[in-house]
């Protein structure tokens, strides 16, 4: 008989207590309690909001790898605003969680390459930009200013630009690889199942009208075009694939791949960290590829756009451009900084700056009817690609 | 009868509850279910409801994608079966070998996984068969192997992901059932002259029965909507059906399709259960009106 | 005496199962564990042993502010499900199968539907109400309302499923025992209902804090900038190249939870021990 009040003392031990996993149970809840309250408390609440005041921290949105961590801990300890990343693969990605969320995402930076902003400036996604507040935009170099996707810089800022071109494990693939033509004859012979492909579904388009073979224009909307792209990359392409991954630069430590489609920046990354560089070789594609440029921006709905143009004023410092570029490893457009790169002998600075040859060859994207279409052929690719 | 509005007043608790699931999962459902009748207008609208027909159920079932929903139909059904094959004798084990006051310790090494998170404990198992990990590096050691061991990225290693993602779940119900099961059934069984594996298969099993079969649904359902362990160990070649509808909502924007599919994906999952389960009660009744207890030649005198 | 009756040829093979399966769930677990100890930049590429990852882990504002949401967000959605799932086991329990039919067909529902339908239908849900779970003066952020009760579904069915079983196995003599020694409905629910209950609404607690400590996908959809729950962080370092900090977070959690049950362990088996003592 357990010692309790007058009432259960009629109730058998047994029934009231329970058995002892069940005990145990219990005051593991309580102790998993006490625990969680304490994590918990140790984070400050992770952010409290007022909704019209600012949050004090930058939300970001956007590609990985793509600022120093350096850099930006220089900057929180700078400015007291700390940086917190959340990454996408593509922008259809990007555009589909901003469009879903209607302003509640909760992101004060964005990076949208050029193409697909005036849609979503259209579409309301975005915050028109007040270039007062970026003193320093003046440092950027005129011929990446007033583009034609966003004329008079209402909505972004130049970030950044690159080129996308291809990385080869040389140990795997003993001859040389020089055009997107041989990339793909690569892929279907010595690196099949053993490639990877950017996660981004023009990039498909591309993949098929970039190589001399084919020298078409990568933004068409032709039916019959889409229609092409379609066969070749689920007959020719889908069936070798490894992986779409469009970050296939922290790969290249490990090796896990032999043959990756890339960005050149991240490519870059990869030979970086890679323990010998020299079993790797960039080629930028040829005979065409693509052009892009990426963008800060500002969301709408944005909880705290001042951080925003804090950072954006601070990153358009020439030495503070010039350290990020060290590191992601894209031209940044401020002035001087190709000349910079040269004397400073930047790290594989073939992989960043490219001369006006290199740059007659890259052709610049677009968002249109097309999208939709190229989109379902990559879904439809992963699926080829998992049976 | 003093007991009726009593019992009138219990079901008022699970009032609550109702509210609760009705607002934050049938109604939003329901508008997935909703949507999968519409369509996508444009570029940057993701659904519209205003011409409603079947069309996007066509084009979920058509082609490749029609290809993903049997192999992950296939992945999730093998490696059920799988785990039921490894769980029902490591369960048999824990409930008859291990003395009682150890028990407890086996479990706690059990749940030991399940306080890890799910992606770690995967990426775990990408890191450990890696080329460069260390399993590949022991066995080329013991010149056991040579060259990469080549098993990520492929189907295999999603299925033996999912096996070791979900054994726990299969292991605790059928122990929790073998538990229940009286010894002095099998020693009977055993007095009668029964050898260890005919007691097992028809006197164990049977009565344990219940928790097999709450192991299995515990374990495929969840499977056919898992997507995380395919896409981390099977790269390009892990596409499951989660993954299409992720990808419909995530990058493509065409919520329609991807709620077409969403709901496809249920539809499947239930109509393998109600047909194993079916299938399982026809296999009892056969196999019942066939059973009669056979004695040994001189065990009754 | 039954131990030897079961011991022949059979024995050591099962045993050699038993630690072939524990040895094969315990394998990643362990080389998390060890990978956690990486010097190197990546966590798949071994560059010897150093504790910087947990001096790195404890250094970064994100990784901190991600545990710390899963623990709020836990906490919350554990004592809203265990709350809502109580009374509803109870009512699972008690009340008659029949009329009951349509609260545990309900239930049955929550749990066969994939996360995946559930994380899609959340996400277009709580954009098209607002509210509590959009932008604008609320008590709670709405990051975090948002992943409490996207957590809270799927773990209160499972509560109710614990608590019922609890109960039904148990009738109803106590109740109607206290019943006719006229003690109040309240009275009668708080310490006998209530008081039967409690293992089954602790290990409810328990698994509600566990699930959603641990669920990624409703969470990936539905988590907002600044309220990014750890799951939610692992899967984007996942893709922008994984760090041996986060194996490092593992393992202190792990660490932690091990250390709490072990603590109750102890704990229970001092008072078990003293209470034996007592007359």
């Amino acid at each position: 008989m357990t010692k309790r009040d007058g009432f259960s003392a009629l109730i058998p031990a047994g029934k009231l207590s329970g058995s002892t996993l069940g005990r145990r149970a219990f005051l593991g809840g309580l102790a998993a309690a006490g625990t969680a309250a304490a994590l918990a408390a140790c984070g400050g609440g992770g952010g409290s909001t007022s909704s019209n005041q600012g949050t004090g921290r930058l939300g970001v949105y956007g590609w990985a790898d793509y600022d120093s961590p350096d850099l930006v801990a220089q900057f929180t300890k700078e400015t007291g605003i700390p940086f917190s990343l959340d990454v996408y693969s593509s922008n259809e990605e990007a555009i589909a969680k901003l469009n879903a969320a209607k302003g509640t995402a909760g992101y004060d930076l964005y990076m949208p390459t050029g193409v697909y902003i005036p849609q979503q400036a259209q579409a309301g996604l975005l915050q028109e930009l007040d270039l007062t507040k970026i003193p320093n935009f003046s440092n950027v170099d005129s011929s990446y200013t007033n583009q034609p996707f966003d004329p008079g810089n209402k909505y972004s800022v130049c970030k950044d630009w690159g080129s996308t071109g291809f990385l080869y494990d040389t140990t795997v693939i003993k001859r040389e690889l020089r055009t997107w033509d041989d990339f793909v004859d690569a892929m279907q012979k010595e690196a099949s199942k053993r490639t990877s492909i950017i996660d981004a579904p023009n990039e498909l388009a591309g993949l098929y009208a970039w190589r001399a073979a084919v020298r078409q224009d990568w933004t068409s909307t032709d039916p019959a075009f889409l229609d092409g792209v379609e066969k070749f990359i689920l007959e020719q392409i889908a069936p070798h694939v490894a992986a779409y991954d469009s970050y296939p630069g922290s790969s290249v430590e490990q090796g896990k791949y032999a043959l990756m489609m890339a960005w050149n920046g991240n490519a870059r990354l990869g030979m970086v960290a890679a323990k010998d560089p020299a079993r790797y070789k960039w080629v930028l594609g040829a005979p065409t590829t693509e052009l892009w440029m990426d963008n800060w921006a500002i969301p709408a709905g944005a909880p705290d756009p001042d951080a925003s143009y804090k950072w954006i004023n601070w990153i358009l410092d020439p030495d503070h451009s010039y350290t990020d570029m060290k590191y992601h490893g894209y031209n940044t457009g401020i002035k001087g900084i190709a000349e910079r790169a040269e004397k400073e002998n930047l790290p594989f600075r073939d992989m960043v700056i490219f001369d006006d040859v290199q740059r007659a060859t890259m052709k610049v994207g677009a968002l249109n009817e097309a999208t939709e279409r190229l989109v379902q052929i990559l879904n439809k690719a992963k699926a080829v690609s998992a049976s | 009868m003093r007991l009726l509005p009593r019992r009138l007043g219990l079901l008022g608790l699970s009032v609550p509850a109702t509210c609760f699931l009705l607002g934050f999962f049938v109604i939003p459902v329901g508008f997935i279910v909703y949507y999968s009748f519409g369509f996508k207008p444009g570029l940057l609208a993701p659904v519209a409801t205003t011409k409603l027909s079947l069309a996007r159920y066509s084009e979920a079932l058509s082609g490749p994608f029609a290809d993903i929903f049997g192999t992950t139909l296939r992945i999730a059904i093998v490696a059920t079966l799988v785990c039921a094959l490894v769980a029902i004798p490591f369960a048999e084990w824990l409930a008859v070998h291990v003395p009682r006051k150890h028990r407890l310790k086996v479990v706690a090494l059990l749940i030991i996984p399940l306080c890890t998170n799910y992606l770690l404990r995967t990426i775990g198992w990408q890191v450990a068969l890696s080329d460069n990990g260390w399993v590949v590096s022991a066995l080329t050691k013991v010149n056991l192997l040579h060259g990469g061991l080549g098993f990520l990225n492929t189907q295999g290693a999603v299925q033996l992901g999912l096996v070791y993602n979900y054994l726990v779940f299969m292991i605790l119900p059928i122990y929790v059932a073998l538990d229940r099961v009286d010894p002095a059934t099998r020693n009977a069984s055993r007095d009668l002259g029964a050898g260890r594996i005919r007691t097992a298969v028809e006197v164990t099993i049977p009565q344990a029965w219940q928790g097999i079969v709450s192991g299995c649904l515990l374990v495929f359902i969840p499977m056919m909507g898992d997507y995380l362990t395919a896409s981390i160990l099977g790269g390009a070649n892990g596409t499951m059906v989660g993954q299409l509808v992720a990808a419909q909502f995530l990058t493509a924007q065409n919520w329609a399709l991807g709620s077409a599919t969403a709901v496809v994906l249920i539809l499947a999952t239930l109509v393998t259960v109600i047909a194993t389960m079916i299938l399982l009660r026809l296999i009892r009744w056969t196999v019942g009106t066939q059973r009669a207890i056979r004695l040994p030649k001189g065990s009754t005198s | 005496m039954t131990r030897l009756r079961n011991a022949n040829l059979m024995t050591p093979l099962m045993w050699a199962w038993g630690a072939a399966v524990l040895v094969f769930l315990l394998l990643p677990i362990l080389t998390i564990a060890v990978y956690a100890f990486n010097g190197g930049r990546s966590l798949g590429t071994w560059e010897g042993w150093s504790i910087q990852p947990f001096q790195r882990a404890a250094s970064d504002p994100n990784i901190i502010a991600a545990v710390s949401t899963s623990a709020q967000a836990g906490l919350g959605s554990a004592a809203l499900a265990t709350v809502l799932g109580t009374l509803g086991g109870i009512a699972a329990a008690k009340v008659p199968g029949k009329v009951i039919a349509l609260f545990t067909g309900l239930i049955s529902l929550v749990l066969v539907t994939p996360e995946i339908v559930n994380a899609i239908a959340l996400l277009i849900w709580y954009v098209r109400i607002g509210g509590p779970f959009g932008p604008g003066a609320t008590p709670i952020d709405y990051g975090l309302s948002r992943l409490m009760v996207g957590h809270a579904i799927f773990s209160t069915a499972v509560v109710v499923l614990v608590v019922r079983a609890r109960l039904a196995g148990l009738g109803d003599t106590l109740e109607e025992a206290a019943a006719d020694l006229y003690a109040p409905v309240w009275r009668r629910f708080l310490q006998i209902t209530l008081r039967t209950a409690a293992p089954a609404i602790g290990a409810g607690f328990v698994l509600s804090f566990t699930l959603s400590m641990d669920n990624t996908i409703i969470s990936s959809f539905v988590s907002v900038s600044g309220y990014t729950p750890w799951p939610v962080f692992v899967l984007s370092a996942i893709r922008s190249g994984l760090r041996p900090e986060v194996a490092a977070v593992s393992v202190c959690l792990l660490g932690l939870t091990l250390l709490s049950v072990a603590t109750v362990a102890v704990a229970l088996k001092g008072a078990s021990r003293r209470s034996r003592s007592t007359p």
